[in-house]
């Protein structure tokens, strides 16, 4: 895939302004959508489609904050190898686990109330862990030191969110 | 009937559109800058769903179907759009109906469900496609020319039901030019007057089917953020938990025609509840009293599982019920006094429902149609994939390789490779759905891929790329690059219909000779080489500065070549080879100018335009506005 900063036109950095980014996407979008293709030729149309594909998975890769690093990191030629979505840090891992099985009690006793409070902490901890990767990417510029932390901070928000989507079935069958 | 019009052989061809219903069936054009609902052949805007197949192969559709309900109950098709895209073996067979279904004979005949009729069985595509056809006939008889047709489906539909919407829309004749999922139509039919930005919430209860869309509406672009649903739930079952108990109280025995009669006395006590606190039916010469307040507890479970998608859709949308501007109310069930008051509860606000429920769907399907057949760039509709794809993997899980509420069109590639030392094939099956596991899912398509050289586990490597339309339809190609040579397939989902079934089935039809059918390809073949030549010429006007020495002799020549063969072919072949020809002279400029529309686009300068633009105000704010007088 090409480079979705440069598919989008944005500065290649963590914090962007979303606001911008989805106006950018709405007007790359007025211009490759299909429907605004019709009545040409064929070629024409897959080209406009093609585009418009790349550039909504652009818009997707750096509308979220774990993807967002990830391209900036692979813009430094850092790849995150599969299976390193655990948190390096054993005490937090350990932290999170605790959170993992008190989810999975409060859905086998059906409480509702106990999986919202859960959900709450971990949105509190993604968000926690999306500044601590904005941080490690903004300071370790050139160096390998912020890469090499900010790969451990996107293991760790992996991880949060599978358990954050954990709770969120738990709460859609207890709906 | 309006006499003033004349017939005019040379009427430019209109765009419609046509809202497919479980119940209704609607087919409405842009006339004047309006959306209008034209007159069926049943003399209304509102046609019903329903289709009759008599012995001779003679067919009604609509009232005159609807009469024969209780009499031939099994020759009278109903809601058959609960059905599209679905198997023999589907839940959907074995709920409360009136009738048979035929027996698959063999793997391939299982994926379609079909009505057995006695002499002859018809699928869910064929008995939509009558209904199109239908609407289509009264639609040139209005319009003197029919064009495209946008064709509205449920946002919540699978890649299944979507084929088989549009390819009944091919059977019917019709150019499909889209298939408009149903909550995005309604927005537009509000949003018509020019756009006040907001976040909206689409609340649509169907004869047959629920979806549920939250959509923002940003300078002239309507973009879904999320949109969930049921494509099994809807005014149906309300009338089912009314017939039940009917059947249960009046003790009579469940022939087809009393289950019929049963369901049709439902459907009335549902409507006279809208204005009734009480209403009395009778079925075998027992009376039957319902109460409104007994019905709202009996469908009760019903409101709540649609509560249950609507903060689903809320929850992935990323906003709370408190966020949200407006709600639309879309579909006939919505008229029940229990489906508002649950609807307002659960927003907190008084819903919108100035424009007909009934209507509202194909109003913004005409609009669609007329945006698409004029090349507008007024407003843009930015859909999302409604339930993910994924693949099946070893265990019979599933690996997600596109989630849902992705925005449209959207692509994603995956790899795979040999689990085993010298397997020489690859098994991919593509799902649809929530589920964890796949045979929870929707199965779309499964295809393998043979002649892999033997090598040891993991070396060969198969690339697989998913694309989804701008009508939401997949497409999968795969190439496999073990050796070097790469071999690509594209994988057709299962139960579509290829060009050729379309042809062939027109022709068995009887609707059109194969002589008929190489005129009709002549025909479409030449309207689209008059599209191709106004789009270019076009092209050219607006981007000369991008030509660059000698491009435009060429284009010109391409132009010309066309032209003549358009006027001379006897056949559709000659014209196509000329429209292939003016696109590879016109690829190179294409591609330049794409290429400084994204520029401009990314410059911002559009945004202040558009800005202009919408300055004009009204729009839903207006709808709200109207209402709060009211209130």
């Amino acid at each position: 895939m090409n480079d979705p900063f440069e598919l989008l036109g944005v500065e290649p950095k963590f914090a962007l302004d979303l606001a911008d980014l989805e106006n950018r996407h709405r007007e790359l979008s007025r211009v490759l959508h299909p429907d605004r293709h019709v009545g040409a030729p064929a070629s024409e149309r897959r080209m406009a489609l093609s585009r418009a594909i790349e550039v909504n998975q652009a818009f997707r890769v750096l509308r979220d904050p774990v993807r967002r690093a990830e391209a900036l990191l692979a813009r430094r030629g850092v790849r995150i190898e599969e299976g390193r979505d655990k948190p390096a840090d054993p005490l937090l891992l350990m932290e999170l686990l605790e959170l993992g099985e008190s989810i999975s009690d409060a859905r086998r006793a059906r409480d509702r109330i106990a999986i919202e409070r859960k959900f709450s902490e971990l949105k509190a901890r993604e968000s926690a862990s999306v500044s601590a990767l904005g941080a490690a990417l903004e300071a370790g510029e050139g160096g390998d030191a912020g890469a090499e932390r900010a790969v451990k901070e996107i293991g760790m928000l992996r991880f949060t969110r599978r358990l954050l989507d954990e709770a969120a079935l738990a709460l859609d069958e207890l709906e | 009937m309006v006499l003033l019009d004349i017939f005019d052989p040379k009427a430019a061809p209109r765009a419609i559109g046509i809202d497919l219903g479980t119940t209704n069936s609607i087919v409405a054009a842009v006339r004047e800058g309006r959306p209008v609902a034209l007159t069926t052949c049943d003399g209304t805007a509102l046609l019903p769903s329903v289709v009759y197949y008599g012995g001779a192969g003679q067919t009604a559709v609509g009232r005159a179907a609807q009469a024969r309900a209780t009499t031939e109950p099994e020759r009278t098709i109903k809601s058959a759009k609960r059905f599209m895209g679905r198997g023999a073996d589907d839940p959907e067979t074995k709920r409360l109906g009136a009738y048979k279904f035929a027996t698959p004979e063999s793997e391939s005949d299982a994926k379609i469900v079909r009505f057995d009729l006695g002499w002859t069985t018809k699928t869910p595509i064929d008995v939509s496609a009558e209904i199109l056809r239908s609407l289509k006939t009264s639609a040139v008889d209005q319009l003197r020319s029919v064009g495209g047709a946008v064709i509205t489906v449920p946002a919540y539909f699978d890649d299944a039901q979507r084929q088989a919407t549009r390819d009944a829309g091919r059977l019917a004749g019709l150019e499909v030019l889209r298939l408009l999922n149903e909550p995005t139509a309604a927005a537009l039919a509000y949003g018509l007057e020019k756009q006040k930005n907001g976040l909206f919430a689409v609340y649509d209860l169907g004869g047959g089917t629920f979806d549920v869309t939250i959509l923002s509406l940003e300078d002239g672009v309507f973009q879904v953020k999320s949109t969930g649903g049921d494509s099994a739930l809807g005014g149906d079952d309300m009338d089912r938990e009314i017939a039940e108990r009917l059947l249960v109280a009046t003790n009579v025995e469940r022939t087809p025609e009393m289950v019929s009669s049963a369901l049709v006395l439902a459907r009335r006590a549902k409507h006279e509840l809208t204005d009734a606190p009480e209403t009395t039916v009778t079925l075998g010469d027992v009376p039957f009293k319902v109460e409104r307040h007994e019905f709202d507890k009996w469908i009760e479970p019903l409101l709540e599982r649609t509560g249950r998608a609507c903060r689903r859709a809320l929850r992935d949308a990323n906003v709370s019920a408190s966020e949200v501007d407006g709600v639309i109310l879309v579909g006939g069930a919505t008229r029940v006094p229990a489906v508002r008051a649950f609807v307002e509860k659960l927003f907190g606000k008084p819903a919108l429902d100035d424009i007909d429920p009934d209507l509202v769907v194909a109003y913004g399907a005409a609009v669609q149609a007329d945006l698409l057949a004029k090349s507008s760039d007024e407003i843009l509709l930015l859909d999302v994939l409604p339930l993910s794809l994924g693949v099946e993997t070893m265990g019979g899980g599933v690996d997600r390789i596109l989630p849902r509420n992705t925005t449209i069109p959207a692509g994603a590639r995956a790899t795979f490779t040999t689990y085993a030392d010298n397997q020489t094939g690859f098994e991919i099956h593509v799902v649809q759905g929530e589920r964890e596991l796949s045979k929870d899912c929707r199965s779309l398509a499964r295809f393998s891929l043979k002649g892999v050289p033997p090598m040891p586990a993991g070396m060969a490597r198969l690339d697989v790329s998913f694309d989804v339309d701008e009508n939401g339809l997949l497409h999968v190609t795969a190439s496999e690059r073990t050796t070097g040579v790469t071999q690509t397939i594209e994988v057709r989902p299962s139960y579509g219909l290829s060009d050729e079934e379309v042809e062939q089935m027109l022709i068995d039809a009887l609707d059109y000779g194969e002589t008929d059918l190489e005129a009709r390809r002549l025909a479409d073949t030449r309207v689209e080489a008059e599209r191709i030549a106004l789009a270019t010429r076009k092209a050219l006007v607006a981007d000369r500065a991008l030509l660059v020495e000698g491009e435009l002799e060429t284009i010109e020549k391409a132009l010309e070549s066309l032209s003549a063969a358009s006027r001379e072919a006897e056949s559709a072949s000659p014209i196509q080879r000329a429209i292939d020809a003016l696109a590879d002279a016109t690829h190179a400029f294409a591609q330049r100018r794409m290429n400084h529309a994204i520029q401009t686009a990314l410059s911002g300068k559009t945004l202040t335009e558009t800005a202009e633009r919408v300055e004009h105000a009204a729009g839903i704010e207006a709808h709200l506005e109207q209402k709060r007088e009211r209130a």
